[in-house]
């Protein structure tokens, strides 16, 4: 098995890391000390040389996006660290906040402190209840230890962090609908621009990190940037925590090297599929990203421009395998039943469409049919990617179409079946789409 | 209709609206602080949480009706959410909800006789790698198989435990054994 | 045209055609100038930008997507291509057409908004194609009260969410919410709680389609069956700009029109709902001389008695400019010792309803103090609109006083509204009024104390019959048109008061029409030199401003520089 650096699951098989003094004892909140002694913009350019990139699915370079945040408009600086992980097949956040909160902690104090900012909020899904209590004491516990407060460390620089919990709204995970959840409003996104780093919380400069974004900073600060930038490829450096999920003997999460190769991490990291049965294919960056086969998976690896090249996208690395017991029509059908309703309604083509094609899905899927269907879906699909106010228009659509491109003569059979009344031949994974 | 809050809750609504710079942003937790002494948000609840936070009642209906995880009506005492999206939808979810509908009687979102159970199905938990799961009011249940489920749904009827999260106390509540602590990696 | 300082201008492209506007302007407004429509639901000039439609979308060039033309502001050099010239955008257009109407009902037939619906409209202009959807619509709630003006059909709504940013941006009074997530997205009220607050019939105004529709009007006519015409709401000076919807002599509807400097596009509920109490019930529809219903010669056989005393004349806050200036007319040249007033009193305003309503009845009471000079040197001074309201009100409140001591021989009440209403309760002014000698009226609402307190009565007009000017509380010159048909037999105020002149041997005015007599003021009057009906009905014309250009080109033509003076009827 290959060896990964772990920069990020570095702790949490060690026992109690949630707690302080053990975190303490391997050495939490040191880095944070080095930090408050660094010139923050200087730390900003360690974090752009890095080269370090948004790990919540955008892929963003973290160091030009704290780059944005104007220096001198007088208003209060945000940070903001985007723990409302709602993305199908992904669950790596959650083993950082329930594991290891004071990595994410101390994480959030030195980026805040490269920003110059005095207040940050951790926006938790509502559904983490179990982890938004082991975050919360872990920042309680820092307030007692002086690493939050009015004097951080000594150091005369104050910092205030809130735990803050969602409700159950995958759009809240969209920046700017983090924000106005955050205002007191529905999480609808905002209209861009402004950009949230000039323009965010309460109208000012605002910066939204995710989990293990934010997670990767101390190691960043303490060996440099040139250091990560040197682990992984080109233009994917560092480790990425990968959320493996679905037909696996060894589903879960593990840190890896970006560049590593997918097929590899199948067989190895995960054990392989369950009950050797064959790949059909991988979703390998959370539900909103085109599906690759398994014809496609050979010769990929786990970074950007691999899996761009291949046709898909590294996204959050929330990665769904599926094996040949899988019906890819109930399996596209799934994840239109999440888009349809995580849609915040706000726009006519995501609102409308996104509802449409799960009914035109479930129709196919439970043996009604019509021929035309799947053009009329393309049809809706290019209607609504890049014609809606924020970007999950746009990644919705990519499973959809991927899915009719790859296993079209699938779709084609189960709608030319319903004539012939042909019994179904795969396990059924919708319970509403009942093939009995 | 008269509509209160204990005392320790008016004195924690003041503690959340310090919290933010800007008080409206507290909305979020007072509508839990809400759910968990009431169990459902009520229209009599949303008027006395629109003075509290300036957001008037029709704004604070919108919260209501727009996130999840707040109710409106009053659900079973254990309510038992199923997640249905890809991943667990792959492991056999489909055969809990269909274990749950045969041994509750049921429909999801309705409430058995007792009071004591209902279930929904809920989009993706975050939980894929130890699929198929559930949550139970706040607790997840993970790596289930119908059987399991059974096991679990014959202890919470026996022993009854606390299975919420409570801001007052700021705990999860107890669980079950063998299950409360996530089996993610 | 609004009133909007001189700032920095961009230059752009929009299909093909070059044009300039000021600096922050959106692509819509600027194609407006072009007068190129590019269509939109959720976008309002005077409320914030959602951006959720969709439909406003256009191809600027270099951009990687089409963008909204609501929230772009134009940038210099910005080439922009409309549904006129680009296949992407039409198709564009054609889809969220397609879109919106998957979960429409197909209410037409029984919809209050079928022929004046933005859905309808730009169905046809835009996709005009059957629809691809099989599935089952979503259903909502249909004919659901929102409050005692409004009434919702949840299921058409669009969710453009104007009514609700109107309820939180200007009224600030937030009843209005957009509850649920995705489709299932639907307009409600707070349960227990009503859309309340007076301005609430403005929403139906903002509703694109059929979702919010008036409750008072409801089902009473189809649109296309009514006569719509532009004028000025006569309820009180601010001078909302209103298409009134006429039918069988009826008002059947009335909505705003957009004006910056005025209404933006809002409404008054006493003013819209209120529109039919200025057609009087019962109407005066021949002379009467003591009580009797008499020919008009009868009654011009009674007007010598007012060559004998004092006359007051109490005029309605409501008359037009022109009336005034007759009114002026008839009192310095036909009577001896005669004044006139006009019925002006303060109301109180709550806070919600100042946001649009002045505190007064007085439509025209600017032009009133105009014309009787107690608006100090024409209307150089501005904002002194409430100052007039004092003055006004101190001129009638003192002529009443000096009615009640029976100081007037002759009284003639110009207009149905020259009591005010709170005075017409008044038990010793109206023991006055039978005290008094000669007592004439030119109404046209045969109810109450003024008929009844009209010795003779000259069947006049309903401001409604009427075309005029009317200054409203900011010194804007607007011109009201008549809404509804005439009745013969029936006389405006200034027509009558040349009748009476007439009678006692003079002559005021030389013209048959409303419009000639408008024409007449405009050319004689300095202060409007230049004005035309045409440059007034364009937004109004502020006076402040205007008089200051009058001075400004009279300085130039002073100093031999120019000698023909711009005109504004040129600028408009």
């Amino acid at each position: 098995m290959a060896e990964h650096k772990q920069i990020l699951l570095k702790n949490v098989r060690e026992k109690d890391q949630h707690k302080i003094d053990t975190a303490i004892q391997r050495g939490a909140y040191a880095i944070l000390k080095k930090t408050l002694e660094m010139d923050p913009l200087k730390i900003i350019e360690e974090v752009k040389t890095s080269k370090l990139r948004g790990r919540g699915g955008a892929g963003f370079p973290t160091g030009m996006k704290w780059g944005f945040v104007p220096r001198d408009s007088g208003k209060p600086v945000y940070l903001i660290n985007n723990a409302d992980e709602s993305e199908p097949g992904t669950f790596k956040d959650r083993v950082l906040l329930e594991r290891d909160p004071h990595l994410v902690i101390e994480g959030m104090l030195c980026s805040a402190w490269a920003l110059q900012s005095e207040w940050s909020c951790i926006y938790i899904r509502g559904e983490y209840a179990y982890p938004y209590v082991q975050i919360q004491r872990a920042i309680d516990e820092a307030y007692e230890r002086g690493f939050l407060g009015d004097n951080v460390c000594g150091s005369g620089w104050k910092h205030h962090m809130v735990v803050h919990r969602g409700a159950g709204a995958y759009i809240c995970g969209e920046e700017t609908a983090l924000l106005e959840s955050l205002e007191g409003k529905k999480g609808q996104p905002r209209l861009k621009p402004p950009f949230p780093a000039v323009s965010g919380l309460y109208g000012c400069p605002t910066v939204i990190n995710n989990v293990e974004t934010l997670a990767n900073i101390p190691w960043i600060i303490e060996n440099g940037g040139e250091a990560f930038a040197a682990i992984g490829v080109e233009n994917s450096t560092g480790t990425k925590l990968v959320s493996a999920s679905g037909h696996l003997n060894q589903p879960g999460v593990y840190e890896v090297e970006m560049g590593y190769s997918l097929l590899q991490f199948i067989e190895e990291e995960c054990g392989g599929v369950r009950d050797g049965n064959a790949l059909m294919g991988v979703i390998p960056g959370g539900s909103s990203v085109n599906v690759l086969t398994a014809e496609e998976c050979a010769g990929v690896n786990l970074d950007y421009d691999s899996l761009a090249n291949a046709g898909s996208s590294l996204g959050c690395a929330g990665f769904m395998v599926m094996d040949e017991t899988t019906d890819p029509i109930e399996a596209v059908l799934s994840l239109s039943r999440f888009y349809a309703h995580e849609s915040c309604g706000q726009c006519t083509p995501c609102r409308e469409g996104a509802h449409w094609i799960e009914k035109i899905f479930a129709r196919i899927a439970k043996g009604h049919g019509q021929p035309g269907d799947i053009e009329l879906v393309e049809s809706l699909c290019d209607q609504i990617g890049g014609h809606t106010i924020c970007a999950f228009g746009d990644t919705m659509v990519l499973p959809y179409r991927s899915f009719l491109k790859k296993f079209r003569n699938q779709f084609r059979t189960r709608i030319a079946e319903v004539m012939k009344g042909v019994e179904p031949r795969r396990e059924s994974i919708d319970f509403e789409a009942g093939m009995h | 209709m008269s509509f209160s809050m204990s005392p320790e809750s008016e004195q924690k609504v003041n503690e959340l609206k310090a919290k933010y710079p800007q008080p409206e942003s507290a909305v979020m937790p007072i509508l839990y602080l809400v759910q968990e002494e009431h169990g459902h948000i009520s229209d009599a609840a949303v008027d006395w949480i629109s003075e509290q936070v300036g957001i008037s009642p029709a704004h604070v209906m919108e919260l209501v009706t727009f996130y999840t995880m707040y109710r409106k009506e009053p659900l079973g005492k254990y309510h038992i959410q199923v997640c249905r999206t890809l991943s667990c939808g792959l492991c056999g979810a489909k055969k809990l909800m269909e274990y749950l509908h045969e041994r509750l009687g049921v429909e999801p979102k309705q409430v058995t006789e007792d009071g004591m159970f209902s279930y929904e199905h809920v989009e993706c938990l975050g939980s894929c790698g130890t699929a198929p799961m559930c949550e139970i009011n706040d607790t997840y249940f993970e790596n289930l198989t119908p059987e399991k489920l059974k096991t679990v749904l014959d202890s919470i009827e026996k022993s009854r435990p606390d299975l919420t999260y409570s801001q007052k106390r700021d705990e999860l509540g107890s669980g079950l054994d063998g299950y409360s602590k996530s089996e993610v990696i | 045209m609004a009133d909007t300082p001189q700032t920095e201008m961009v230059t752009l492209t929009i299909d093909g055609k070059e044009v300039s506007v000021p600096k922050g302007t959106n692509i819509i407004e600027a194609a407006k100038s072009l007068e190129i429509e590019v269509p939109f639901y959720c976008y309002h000039p005077h409320l914030s930008v959602p951006g959720n439609c969709r439909i406003c979308q256009v191809e600027v060039e270099g951009a990687p997507k089409l963008m909204i033309g609501c929230h772009t502001q134009v940038a210099e050099g910005m080439v922009v291509r409309t549904h006129q010239t680009s296949e992407k955008v039409r198709e564009t257009q054609a889809s969220t057409m397609e879109l919106l109407l998957i979960n429409h009902p197909l209410d037409c037939t029984v919809c209050d908004q079928a022929g004046h619906c933005k859905l309808q409209d730009y169905h046809y202009e835009y996709n005009a194609k059957p629809s691809r959807f099989l599935e089952v619509k979503e259903n909502k709630p249909k004919a659901v009260p929102l409050g005692s003006t409004v009434m919702l059909d949840a299921e058409r709504c669009i969710a453009c969410t104007r009514c609700v940013r109107f309820c939180d941006e200007v009224t600030e009074t937030g009843e209005i919410g957009l509850l649920n997530r995705g489709d299932r997205y639907q307009i409600a009220v707070k349960e227990g709680r009503e859309l309340d607050n007076p301005l609430s019939g403005t929403v139906v105004d903002l509703c694109p389609v059929g979702a919010l529709t008036h409750r008072h009007w409801r089902f009473n006519t189809r649109i296309w069956y009514a006569n719509p015409k532009d004028s000025i709401c006569p309820g009180c000076s601010t001078g909302c700009n209103v298409k009134v919807y006429e039918r069988d002599g009826q008002v059947v509807q009335v909505k705003a029109r957009l004006n910056a400097d005025v209404n933006k596009e809002w409404l008054c509920d006493e003013g819209r709902y209120g529109f039919e109490r200025f057609l009087p019930a019962s109407r005066v529809a021949s002379a009467y001389v003591a009580g009797e219903p008499a020919s008009l010669d009868g009654v011009l056989e009674t007007v010598g008695e007012l060559k004998k005393g004092k006359t007051l004349l109490l005029c309605a806050p409501d008359l037009t400019l022109e009336d005034y200036s007759v009114v002026d007319l008839f009192t310095k040249k036909c009577l001896a010792d005669a004044q006139w007033v006009t019925a002006v009193r303060q109301r109180e305003l709550t806070q919600l309803e100042q946001i649009l309503i002045s505190p007064d009845y007085g439509a025209n009471l600017c032009g009133a103090a105009y014309i009787s000079g107690v608006a100090a040197s024409g209307f150089v001074e501005s904002g002194a609109a409430a100052g007039l309201r004092d003055v006004l009100e101190e001129g009638y409140v003192a002529a009443l006083k000096l009615l009640k001591s029976d100081y007037f021989d002759n009284v003639i009440f110009v207009g149905d509204r020259a009591l005010d209403e709170r005075d017409l309760g008044d038990i010793e002014l109206l023991q006055a009024l039978t005290r008094t000698p000669f007592t004439l009226g030119i109404l046209s609402d045969k109810e109450g104390a003024l008929f009844e307190n009209s010795r003779v009565v000259i069947p006049g007009r309903s401001i409604l019959e009427k075309s005029g000017m009317l200054i409203n509380r900011d010194y804007r010159l607007q011109y009201a048109q008549q809404v509804v048909p005439l009745r013969d037999g029936t006389y405006q105020d200034w027509k009558a008061l040349n009748l009476l002149a007439q009678g006692l041997g003079k002559k005021l005015v030389e013209c048959e029409s409303d419009r000639e007599l408008t024409n007449i003021v405009l050319s004689t009057v300095d202060d409007l030199s230049g004005l035309s009906i045409r440059a007034i009905k364009q937004g109004g014309i502020n006076l402040v401003s205007y008089a200051s250009q009058l001075r400004q080109s009279a300085v130039v033509s002073e100093n031999g520089n120019n000698t023909v003076t711009e005109r504004e009827s040129d600028r408009a």
